[in-house]
């Protein structure tokens, strides 16, 4: 068609499996189906690009109708886009243990109640428990004869309690999502470990902010990774001019040590075969010995910014992708638990996340704990709750005084331009020197 | 009328389904949309959508079940997927859908000036664009987006309702060396949006924010403005007014009806008849007739929030706050126009720390109301001028309890989302400088 230069169609059909059952109760349980579709075509300038629900593949003339109308939109564009040459190639999905459309709807129930069923405790007033299996099929194919196709199924499952005593309301939280195949089984400890933190809680005392060493265990570890370097080594960002790493390539931002990588190829929850433009995923050291190295990036700011690596665009059913994180980790170090605790010496040791945030343009982030506790004298004393840490791009890494030797990983979902995408973070527990620490105790 | 060719279908679908079920809903929706979205300041690409919805909730026996597709013409399987999941789903109390009832099937969110068309978003984008330039900062992104949609509810008992959306929306993200700004605009009407404005307010932030200052570690005086309230308030403190989290044990006013919860001047409603605002409806996703709730009354917590299920469980009666985040799951507790009100008074005129926004509000304990965040966008005001930028610094505190230490709400209030807020002067807030 003329003035058209490039399009591409990412279809995604599906469905969507879920129980939740809360306080015993089944509160839902079924079965959802999706079918969305999306088309993007270069010309003119920029994209055009059309949503597409309920899609029906079609050739001839139907498509060229889709095509046109994509133009027609693309008309108003202004900035020239450019696409990089990419390596192509396809990872295969790694073969599940036991599928879990293999397994009833009523046997997983089952299960996930005897789960839920382990939270109870005489001072927990809430147990909540979810099972959310997602397959999906994709198919991708564009204007210059790249094809592929695909099927994924990621599972897993969520235990809450709420724990209550005059006034003081704490919960705990645990989580289990893979990419392996149905992943209910041999995890009944999983309620009951959420009621003995949520339970613990009530007599945790709230931390006293300021600056103090801090132990991150391996999942805050990771989610630090993912806000402090992470989004701000998207290209899309660094193209836009919204990140404190653009132009910064082969600056020391922090110690020989360090080295955070993001790699779509391992078997890990953010696991893609290959990205949503068809582009072959690799391995991507952003921060290499505590140097900027690599930009996460798609073929558009790949070819706008240079210094990194494409197959980093990923987008949600029906959505255009954009340049996302997938498997982010610190890559593990030398250093044995016991050193770094006694090389903390007298700080706060802080274990697991509710998430975190960051504007990469100034370069400042935030991530919180879900527990915590005082370290003197290099052992673990007192509980905390409620603490957050936050921390300067270009100014914090270098804090990162000891790795440990096992990086762990943690799935999680990411939120980008209205869109979620699954991820996993992860890094070996490691010790964070004069950390900006938040928490509204006093003493 | 394109939705009575819905019609048809959507009475056999409810017909074949009750040869199964006691009681069978219906929620389609279709709807189009048009954003364009800026790399600097160039439009990269302009997108359109059209959406459809098809979800069914069918009850039998007190046994709820739901499914949903994006292909209405599944609909005999989606309703064979619906009854099959209320089998796996406990029998609960329940009495019945709404029948049909007196509600205005006026659209209260429909502007027929809207035109959704890429003429529509540039014009947006430029208008933003020109406001941007009256100060010195580069704008790294922005958007623009136009929708409409038309929403029907059906259920067995005779209810057929139908009303027609429509939606504007706009962002702007500016810097300006390591001083980032962010303002964004939307509503349901198109004349009611101010992208000069827009464009103006998001390179005034960034660049009235460079060169901040350190703040010492202490206890400060704040206004948060309505933005920085919205996040605070919105993951915690509304959550605890749903009748769901109440009688499960998730919320921290669970034994607090008729207790004091906020300073005595705050109130706290939903209006779902809010001239021009965008959450306004006559009736809620289960077909209920929306009136007013107030929540708090002058600091004491007066009423929560019940759909039908929540209600017949707990002997309660409905509160018509039923709402669908999309035609996906079961419809569940909300708001239609969330807002906070009380005894207005100039708030800027002493000496205090204004708050735009704040970083990782999300992260807040939603059951303690525990947080502490980074600031974004933060002053030193007098007398309701900006003064010195603070750089960095962390505001910890207690969603719940830092009510209790509001001394004054401002004069103006602001749509963030279905919130309608004013700024709120809080007392003695832990700040961590660093």
């Amino acid at each position: 068609m003329p003035g058209i230069t490039y399009f591409d169609l990412r279809h995604v059909t599906g469905q969507i499996t879920h129980i939740d059952i809360d306080n015993g109760v089944f509160e839902s349980a079924g079965t959802t189906f999706f079918n969305k579709a999306v088309l993007r075509v270069i010309s003119n300038a920029g994209w055009g690009i059309l949503q597409i629900d309920n899609y029906q593949p079609c050739t001839g003339k139907k498509f060229d109708d889709l095509l046109q109308n994509a133009c027609t939109l693309s008309a108003i564009t202004q900035e020239q886009v450019c696409l990089a040459d990419v390596p192509r190639g396809v990872l295969s999905v790694p073969a599940m243990k036991e599928d879990p459309r293999s397994v009833s709807i009523e046997e997983k129930s089952a299960i996930l109640a005897e789960i839920e069923k382990g939270a109870i405790h005489p001072s927990v007033v809430n147990r909540r428990a979810n099972y959310i299996e997602r397959v999906e099929q994709v198919e991708f194919s564009d204007s210059s004869g790249n094809e592929y196709a695909y099927e994924m199924c990621r599972s897993g499952f969520n235990v809450m309690a709420v724990a209550s005593q005059n006034g003081n309301t704490q919960m705990g939280y645990e989580r289990e999502h893979s990419i392996h195949g149905f992943n209910l089984r041999h995890h009944q400890d999983l309620g009951k470990k959420a009621a003995g933190i949520a339970v613990d809680l009530l007599g945790a005392k709230a931390a006293r902010g300021g600056k103090m060493k801090a132990i991150l265990d391996p999942e805050l570890a990771g989610v630090f990774a993912h806000e402090a370097v992470g989004h701000a080594s998207e290209g899309d960002l660094i193209q836009e001019g919204n990140s404190v790493l653009k132009g910064k390539t082969g600056l020391k931002i922090g110690n020989d040590l360090l080295t955070i990588v993001d790699d779509p190829g391992i078997h890990e929850f953010g696991f893609d075969p290959v990205d949503s433009e068809g582009v072959a995923v690799r391995r991507t050291e952003i921060i290499k010995n505590g140097i900027v190295n690599a930009f996460l990036h798609n073929r558009e700011s790949l070819a706008a910014v240079g210094n990194g690596v494409a197959g980093h665009a990923r987008g949600m059913p029906g959505e255009p992708p954009l340049v996302r994180m997938s498997n982010t980790f610190i890559e593990a170090g030398d250093s044995t638990d016991d050193e770094i605790f006694e090389e903390c010496k007298n700080g706060i040791f802080l274990k697991g996340s509710r998430g975190g945030q960051v504007d990469p343009g100034r370069g400042v982030f935030q991530f919180n704990a879900e527990y915590g506790y005082l370290v003197k004298d290099g052992e673990c004393t007192g509980m905390v709750r409620d603490v957050s840490i936050s921390g300067d791009i270009l100014t914090t890494l270098h804090n990162i005084a000891l790795c440990g030797k096992n990086r762990k990983m943690s799935p999680g979902y990411c939120g980008k331009g209205g869109q979620s995408v699954p991820v996993s973070d992860g890094a070996p527990t490691i010790l964070l020197c004069d950390a900006v620490v938040g928490g509204s105790g006093m003493d | 009328m394109r939705w009575w060719v819905a019609v048809e279908w959507i009475d056999q679908l409810i017909q074949k389904g009750l040869k199964s079920v006691d009681e069978v809903e219906v929620f389609y929706v279709e709807g189009r949309s048009i954003s364009a979205d800026l790399k600097q300041k160039k439009i990269n690409l302009a997108s359109a959508s059209e959406d459809c919805g098809l979800g069914i909730r069918t009850i039998h026996k007190g046994r709820i079940g739901s499914s949903s597709t994006n292909d209405p013409l599944k609909w005999g399987e989606c309703l064979d997927a619906a009854i099959a999941s209320g089998h796996l789903a406990t029998p609960l109390p329940w009495d019945g859908l709404p029948e049909v009832q007196e509600v205005s099937h006026t659209p209260l969110t429909f502007d027929p000036l809207m035109k959704v068309d890429p003429a529509s978003a540039l014009t947006l984008l430029e208008q933003m664009l020109a406001g941007s330039e009256e100060h010195a900062a580069e704008v790294t992104s922005g958007s623009a987006g136009l929708s409409s949609a038309t929403v029907t509810l059906a259920n067995s008992r005779g209810v057929h309702y139908t009303d027609s959306h429509t939606g504007v929306s706009l962002s702007l993200e500016a810097i300006d060396g390591q001083s980032t700004g962010y303002e964004f605009d939307h509503s349901s009407f198109i004349n009611k949006v101010d992208p000069f404005h827009v464009g103006e307010r998001a390179t005034f932030f960034a660049h009235q924010s460079a060169g901040g200052k350190e703040i010492p570690t202490g206890n400060y005086e704040i206004l948060l403005s309505p933005l920085a309230y919205a996040e605070l308030l919105g993951g915690v403190f509304i959550p605890a007014l749903n009748g769901r989290n109440v009688h499960a044990g998730r919320s921290k006013f669970a034994q607090s009806l008729g207790e004091p919860v906020a300073d005595q001047r705050i109130s706290m409603y939903d209006d779902p008849f809010l001239p021009g605002a965008s959450g306004s409806v006559s009736w809620d996703a289960e077909g209920m007739p929306t009136h007013r709730i107030d929540f708090i009354q002058d600091g004491v917590l007066k009423a929560f929030a019940y759909d039908l299920k929540t209600a017949y469980r707990y002997g309660k009666v409905s509160t018509a706050s039923a709402v669908r985040g999309g035609y996906g799951g079961s419809p569940g507790i909300g708001h239609h126009n969330f807002v906070v009100d009380g005894e207005r008074s100039s708030v800027a005129d002493e000496h205090v720390v204004y708050v735009h926004s704040v970083v990782g509000a999300h992260t807040a304990n939603p059951m303690s109301g525990e947080f502490s965040v980074e600031l974004s966008n933060a002053f030193w005001m007098d007398e309701g001028e900006f003064q010195e930028p603070i750089r960095s610094a962390m505001l910890s505190g207690n969603v719940f309890s830092l009510h209790n230490e509001i001394i004054g709400i401002s004069k103006e209030s602001r749509s963030i989302g279905s919130l309608i807020l004013p700024s709120v002067k809080i007392n003695k807030q832990r700040i961590i400088g660093k």
